[in-house]
């Protein structure tokens, strides 16, 4: 609630990850080719790794702030949970950065002249593979926040562990939408919303005692 | 409700404290005294368990957390003083009714800036928006970290009284100030540091 009070308030936030994905996903046909065959080719794992990128831009936003300001002293000195808090946290991030990526993406898609079922594959991708990306972005952001350039020290950190999904996410439109990706994701989404937000919590406690 | 027994703690190789012991039960205040670097921040995190890389005994006897109020306040400069607490509050114990809200901030003198966001108050402001939540709390015991600086006249008379009742009603307060309080009555005193 508190979340999307603070992502109205500076809807900048959420712009800014759109304008950052619209911008590269023009840029390529002006770059390499406006060919739509070369185009079809590349545009699944294109919008894939814009979409990693925002993620990853997007991560420390919002944290850096809580950590700041003193509010995640009070999130662990509070009753509730720590680990629900980190969810709602990657769930904010996953509503500023991973909800408008995924509205725009029929759009992208057409601009990159994907056809209507692979568009849709893209969709199905995006959609369980977002939230995670949004889960583990939350991860490092926690771990690194209030470090001498954590903003370097956090891509370094996560990419790696964005990368799995970032491959599955692409083979499944790129194979048509063969099902053993799509549940390979579904179960990455699973164990992530699982575990991840308990790490979350772990790396949370570590940063305020900094 | 509070029992610390041998607790020493240390930062880039220097002791900043060692073997402290003391004791907080209900109605007492206990104010934590020292220069600045002498450590009473760290201690109020040790105490508020959010640092733990100290050695001895901290023992809490509390049903909930006692409440922490540090440099930092918790708020964020987005939201306006009543969201602020009624988040700050929801952490605690569920959610804070608008009135209630409103009549904690009303005795800070912030009935007027209730709906800015926080960005535009002073710092006395915001710390008075804090320091609003001790009225909302039922925590029995109350950490505040160099809460009677940064505050006017008004504010430190209110925050006063608001200890004075929270004594009378069998709770405790850990506090350190730089300046002396007037209107407590018996305290006990924490020495930490050179002058000890």
């Amino acid at each position: 609630m508190r979340e999307c009070k603070i992502l109205v308030r500076s809807p900048a936030d959420a712009v800014q990850s759109l304008l950052f994905v619209v911008m590269v996903v023009t840029l390529f046909p002006l770059a390499i080719s406006p060919d739509p065959s070369v185009l079809a080719g590349i545009a699944a794992g294109l919008i894939w790794v814009v979409a990693l990128l925002a993620a990853l831009l997007a991560a420390e936003r919002g944290i850096q702030a809580d950590f700041a300001d003193g509010v995640l002293e009070q999130m662990v000195l509070g009753n509730t949970p720590l680990w629900l808090l980190c969810l709602i946290k990657a769930f904010a991030h996953w509503l500023s950065c991973g909800l408008p990526l995924l509205l725009i993406t029929p759009l992208l898609g057409t601009m990159l002249a994907l056809e209507a079922l692979e568009i849709y594959w893209m969709l199905a991708s995006l959609a369980l593979g977002l939230p995670v990306l949004s889960l583990f972005c939350t991860l490092g952001a926690m771990l690194t926040v209030g470090l001498d350039r954590s903003s370097v020290l956090l891509p370094l950190l996560i990419a790696p562990f964005l990368i799995p999904t970032l491959i599955l996410g692409t083979q499944w439109v790129q194979s048509g939408g063969q099902s053993f990706y799509g549940y390979m994701l579904a179960a990455l989404l699973s164990l992530s919303v699982v575990t991840l937000p308990l790490a979350t919590g772990v790396a949370v406690r570590i940063a305020v005692s900094r | 409700m509070l029992q610390v027994n041998a607790l020493s703690c240390h930062r880039q190789g220097e002791w900043l404290f060692k073997a402290l012991d003391f004791s907080v039960s209900g109605g007492e205040l206990l104010e934590i005294r020292g220069d600045n670097g002498a450590g009473k921040t760290t201690l109020f995190k040790i105490l508020a368990g959010l640092f733990d890389d100290f050695d001895g005994e901290v023992k809490w006897d509390l049903p909930g957390p006692p409440l922490f109020v540090g440099h930092r306040f918790g708020l964020n400069a987005q939201l306006s003083p009543a969201e602020n607490l009624s988040f700050l509050m929801a952490l605690n114990q569920g959610a804070s009714s608008r009135e209630d809200l409103e009549a904690a901030l009303e005795r800070f003198n912030l009935a007027d800036v209730v709906d800015q966001p926080c960005r535009n108050l002073s710092e006395g402001q915001r710390k008075r928006v804090a320091l609003s939540r001790l009225q909302l709390t039922d925590a029995r015991v109350w950490l505040l970290d160099e809460a009677f600086s940064a505050l006017d006249a008004k504010g430190r008379q209110v925050l006063t009284e608001l200890c004075q009742d929270q004594i009378a009603q069998g709770g405790a307060v850990i506090f350190s100030s730089h300046q002396p309080v007037e209107g407590f009555g018996l305290t006990k005193v924490l020495a930490l540091g050179k002058s000890l």
